[in-house]
């Protein structure tokens, strides 16, 4: 009787403090304002404490199933459940005090603390459930696997408020990414082209959206977008366009490094010179959406090749062929897809248009055609449009006249083009000026250069 | 077998070399064999001793071009990356250009003629033993004036009036700086990241890597400028393009600057090319049957140079053959560029050779070695040089071969702001400097239009961004798709490579 009054108490306690849990964000809203110092002070020991319930809580499905042969360990499991739920308990008020006291809101932080809510619950349900006998006893498998879902969704949720949302999908392999896996970040700008789309939002991302962002929004200051960074924080705008000595954001981030006010805070790494100086120039220069480049900065971009199809199976034939054509397929690099170069040097005016020919069934892998020299003529055309992806294409010295040049607008990526001391005419390279990605075209010695003003 | 036509031996049987195995087991087999082969012969032939302890172990190991290889993804070890440049040239100033004269602008001096170096500038620098003994280092301002040219403003002295044209193509690089203060040291170390000799310098490493791009030319060409006897000359010599351990088939071949560009490539009188023909062809069997013996890949080399040298037999007087130039060209060159070994003559074979497939084009101009009368000598450097300079990089850009290719322009050092000897208001030398100097790179991969590196008021230290030489050389190797890091060769027990073993850094502001 007293066994079962026992009982029945732990269930009523419980119920009590899962209500209470429930109601804490309700009375002590998080408001975005700072609170007592010791409530940070304690708080900051939750990234510390957090790890406990976690390890504990990955325990006991493990002592469970090694149970069936030591029944010894099921006696464990109950005793690390217990753990567990007073250490998700003591995580909870820790975290909880660390996002009062230091004034932490936004999405993420309230994804974050319902996540640890919920999961405290379902742990001493978990506990309360395994202690029962009888009916309520067979629950118990199912609700510690929804404890073990909940704990990776709410970890991962922690995770993403102190490492930034993208920090598993940052250097995820790039097949991953075509599929569309983690590309969960927002649209930033209405003006992807723009210096502050590629070059300002990227640095504020990596660096300042963690607590300036939708998940955590510190002092009121998001990052995340151009309007919300121009509209500033609870001390106003942070960056006033043609006014970088005014602008807060710059003073915080040149700040000495051991500054109470510098940012990053709490230890992460400093801006790099370079990036100051392009937040600098960008904001002297009118801290414009739209602006493509700014006046003295240059940025160094590693732009990604598109690449061909896979052609490892097919070396040995490409080989040979290109060898009875009396030409070299060279691989522009060790990495396979991007691509081949024929580089006819050798054969010179042994090659032509019929030589041409019988490399198109290799047309999808070449890159570059190096026909300079050759004897190829306005027959070399209709070829060329089967090469796919051909970025560059010499017809230096050759006897082309330009006759069926404009089947060379096929070829999207086509983007340098040599015709020096060939009779191309001015009116037959019009077409090209179509192309969009026609950056070099070479006109050297010839009839159009000679027609252009 | 047949009886090697050399060996006296007469007791040779069948051998490993005519059973039906895999080719591989026979190389291994012919590798053990040269052991074997020199404690067999010693005693009989002196020359086997040289010839297998030259072979050793580096038979095999690591080269990146083994012939005969099945074409795999495997076997495309290189370029470790998509390159910006496929080729490059490098314009040598032996001697050492002073920077202050030419490119490294500083208006201060002028108010400072004639005072001494603060000892706080030169701090604890040991000096040549030319000017060690001076007892005052007074500065000597620069004779000429500078202006401002190009969109970018750069500040280009009155001694380049052609260079100046182009300095929106250009990558300036003022914080160039060496460990070595005289020339020996100095070449050595741009040339071969190491001041002894005995490394490959940087175009045997690239044709090593990246291997050639025709049949016709070698890969990597050296080509000597005349030399102005009123000039102060400092040797250059073999040893600045040799292929170190590598192979000696990545080795540089120079071309002279006068008389046959290459020496016995035309044939002896009443000797035709069938002739020719016939006896490389006995030569390359009996080189090809010692290959077989001994395995040892020099052979190879040598029989694959053998064939180079009669290929270039009518590819090198196609080269040389400028008959067929427009008229644009020799505006462009001038004048000198008609007479054979001139700068200006080599820097149009550089465009011809660039245009034919040729890798890595050296061409070294001596005589910047101005230690007195710079105002006397340096008119007549720039002249020779500056106009041809000019007129490389801007035809190689009308003729669309500047985006792949890498112009390079430097000496091994630079030179003191201080005189040598004495100091006049018309007159002064310099020594040598290593602290600082200033070269440029133009074309594929770096970025144009851009000054990089700052030196202190006197061009005495580098102030900011300083470029030593192994980065220098990295990103070289950079533009040219190479990992400075990966690009190495076994030998003497450490993975070599040009960069050293100090650890070096490509230089990602200079690039494109």
């Amino acid at each position: 009787m007293i066994r079962l009054r026992g009982i029945k108490l732990v269930w009523a306690a419980s119920f009590l403090v899962s209500i209470a849990l429930l109601l804490l964000p309700f009375v002590f809203k998080l408001d975005g304002k700072t609170h007592a110092d010791w409530q940070q002070f304690l708080g900051r020991f939750h990234p510390l404490v957090v790890h406990l319930p976690i390890g504990l809580i990955l325990l006991v499905p493990l002592l469970e199933l090694a149970g069936k042969y030591r029944p010894a360990m099921l006696e464990a499991a109950m005793f690390v459940l217990s753990l567990s739920v007073l250490s998700c308990l003591l995580a909870l008020v820790l975290g909880y005090l660390l996002a009062y006291g230091s004034g932490d809101a936004g999405a993420g932080v309230a994804r974050h603390m319902w996540g640890g809510i919920a999961l405290t619950i379902g742990v001493l349900a978990c506990a309360l459930l395994r202690g029962a006998s009888g009916g309520p006893r067979g629950f118990y498998p199912y609700m510690l696997v929804c404890v073990l879902v909940l704990l990776a969704w709410t970890a991962h949720q922690g995770g993403s408020l102190t490492h930034g949302n993208n920090y598993l999908t940052e250097y995820l392999p790039a097949p991953l990414k075509r599929l569309g896996v983690g590309t969960v970040r927002a649209e930033a700008s209405a003006f992807p082209d723009s210096f502050y789309a590629k070059h300002i939002h990227p640095i504020f991302d990596a660096n300042c959206v963690v607590c300036h962002g939708a998940q955590k929004v510190k002092g009121g200051l998001r990052l995340d977008t151009y309007d919300r960074a121009m509209r500033g924080g609870e001390d106003g705008a942070v960056i006033i366009p043609e006014k970088p000595e005014r602008s807060i954001l710059l003073q915080r981030i040149t700040l000495p490094p051991d500054h109470k006010k510098f940012m990053p805070s709490e230890g992460k790494p400093p801006l790099k010179p370079e990036e100051i100086a392009w937040i600098q120039a960008w904001i002297l220069q009118g801290a414009s959406p739209e602006m493509k480049s700014l006046a003295g900065i240059y940025v160094h971009e590693e732009e990604a090749l598109p690449q061909v199809p896979d052609y490892s199976g097919k070396m040995k034939e490409i080989e040979q062929t290109a060898r009875s054509a009396g030409v070299t397929l060279v691989p522009v690099s060790r990495n396979l897809g991007d691509g081949l170069i024929l580089n006819t040097v050798d054969a010179g005016q042994k090659f032509g248009d019929a030589q041409l020919a019988g490399l198109v069934r290799f047309a999808p892998y070449i890159v570059e055609a190096q026909l300079g020299r050759t004897s190829v003529t306005d027959g070399c055309f209709p070829t060329l449009a089967k090469f796919t992806h051909l970025r560059a294409l010499h017809l230096e010295e050759t006897a082309v006249t330009g006759a069926g040049l404009s089947s060379l607008t096929q070829l999207p990526q086509l983007s340098y083009l040599n015709l020096s001391g060939t009779q191309v005419t001015e009116a037959a390279i019009a077409p090209l000026k179509t192309m969009k990605n026609m950056r070099h075209l070479y006109l050297y010695n010839t009839p159009a250069e000679r027609q252009q003003p | 077998m047949k009886q090697h036509p050399l060996c006296t031996d007469p007791d040779h049987g069948p051998t490993i070399m005519d059973l039906p195995i895999a080719e591989g087991l026979k190389t291994e087999w012919a590798e053990l064999q040269t052991r074997r082969h020199f404690f067999g012969r010693a005693g009989k032939m002196l020359g086997w001793a040289a010839m297998a302890s030259l072979s050793g172990e580096r038979i095999f190991t690591g080269d990146a071009h083994a012939a005969n290889v099945v074409p795999s993804a495997q076997s495309v070890r290189l370029p470790h990356f998509a390159p910006k440049a496929k080729r490059a040239i490098y314009l040598f100033m032996s001697g050492g250009p002073p920077q202050m004269d030419l490119l490294d602008y500083k208006p201060n001096l002028a108010q400072l003629y004639d005072k001494d170096v603060p000892d706080s500038v030169r701090g604890a620098q040991q000096l040549t033993g030319m000017t060690a003994g001076q007892a005052r280092f007074p500065i000597a301002p620069s004779h000429w004036a500078f202006k401002q040219y190009g969109k970018t403003g750069t500040w280009v002295s009155d001694l380049l009036p052609y260079t100046a044209r182009m300095v929106d193509d250009l990558t300036i690089i003022k914080s160039t700086n060496t460990e070595a203060i005289n020339h020996e040291p100095a070449i050595m170390l741009l040339n071969t990241g190491n001041m002894n000799s005995g490394k490959p310098c940087l175009g045997a490493w690239l044709s090593y890597g990246l291997g050639s791009m025709n049949d016709n030319l070698p890969t990597f060409v050296v080509l000597l400028s005349k030399t102005n006897p009123k000039e102060n000359n400092q040797p250059v010599s073999s040893r600045l393009w040799s292929s170190g351990f590598l192979s000696s088939e990545y080795a540089g071949v120079a071309m002279r600057s006068s008389g046959d560009p290459v020496l016995y490539l035309s044939d002896p009188k009443g000797v035709n090319r069938d002739v020719r023909r016939k006896m490389l062809d006995a030569v390359n069997e009996i080189n090809r049957q010692t290959s077989q013996e001994l395995g040892d890949p020099e052979t190879n080399s040598r029989i694959s140079q053998y064939e180079m040298a009669y290929r270039m037999q009518t590819s090198v007087p196609e080269l040389t053959d400028t008959s067929r130039e427009p008229q644009s060209t020799w505006d462009l060159y001038g004048p000198d560029a008609k007479e054979p070994g001139t700068y200006a003559y080599n820097c149009l074979m550089a465009r011809r050779m660039a245009e034919r497939g040729v890798r890595f084009i050296q061409v070294y101009k001596r005589g910047w070695d101005v230690h007195a009368d710079v105002t006397g000598m340096l008119p007549v450097l720039c002249q020779e040089t500056d106009r041809a300079t000019y007129a490389l990089v801007t035809d190689l850009k009308r003729r669309g071969l500047l985006d792949d290719t890498l112009v390079i322009w430097g000496g091994e050092f630079g030179r003191t702001v201080y005189s040598q000897g004495g100091l006049t208001p018309e007159n002064y030398g310099r020594d040598h400097h290593p602290r600082c100097f200033t070269t440029w790179m133009a074309g594929g991969g770096v970025r144009p239009g851009i000054t990089f590196g700052e030196t202190d008021d006197y061009s005495y230290n580098v102030v900011k961004d300083p470029v030593p030489v192994r980065d220098f050389n990295a990103t070289v190797l950079h533009c040219l798709g190479i990992d400075h890091n990966k690009l190495t060769y076994k030998f003497q027990g450490l993975d070599q490579k040009l960069t050293g073993t100090t650890p070096a850094s490509v230089v990602t502001n200079l690039l494109a």
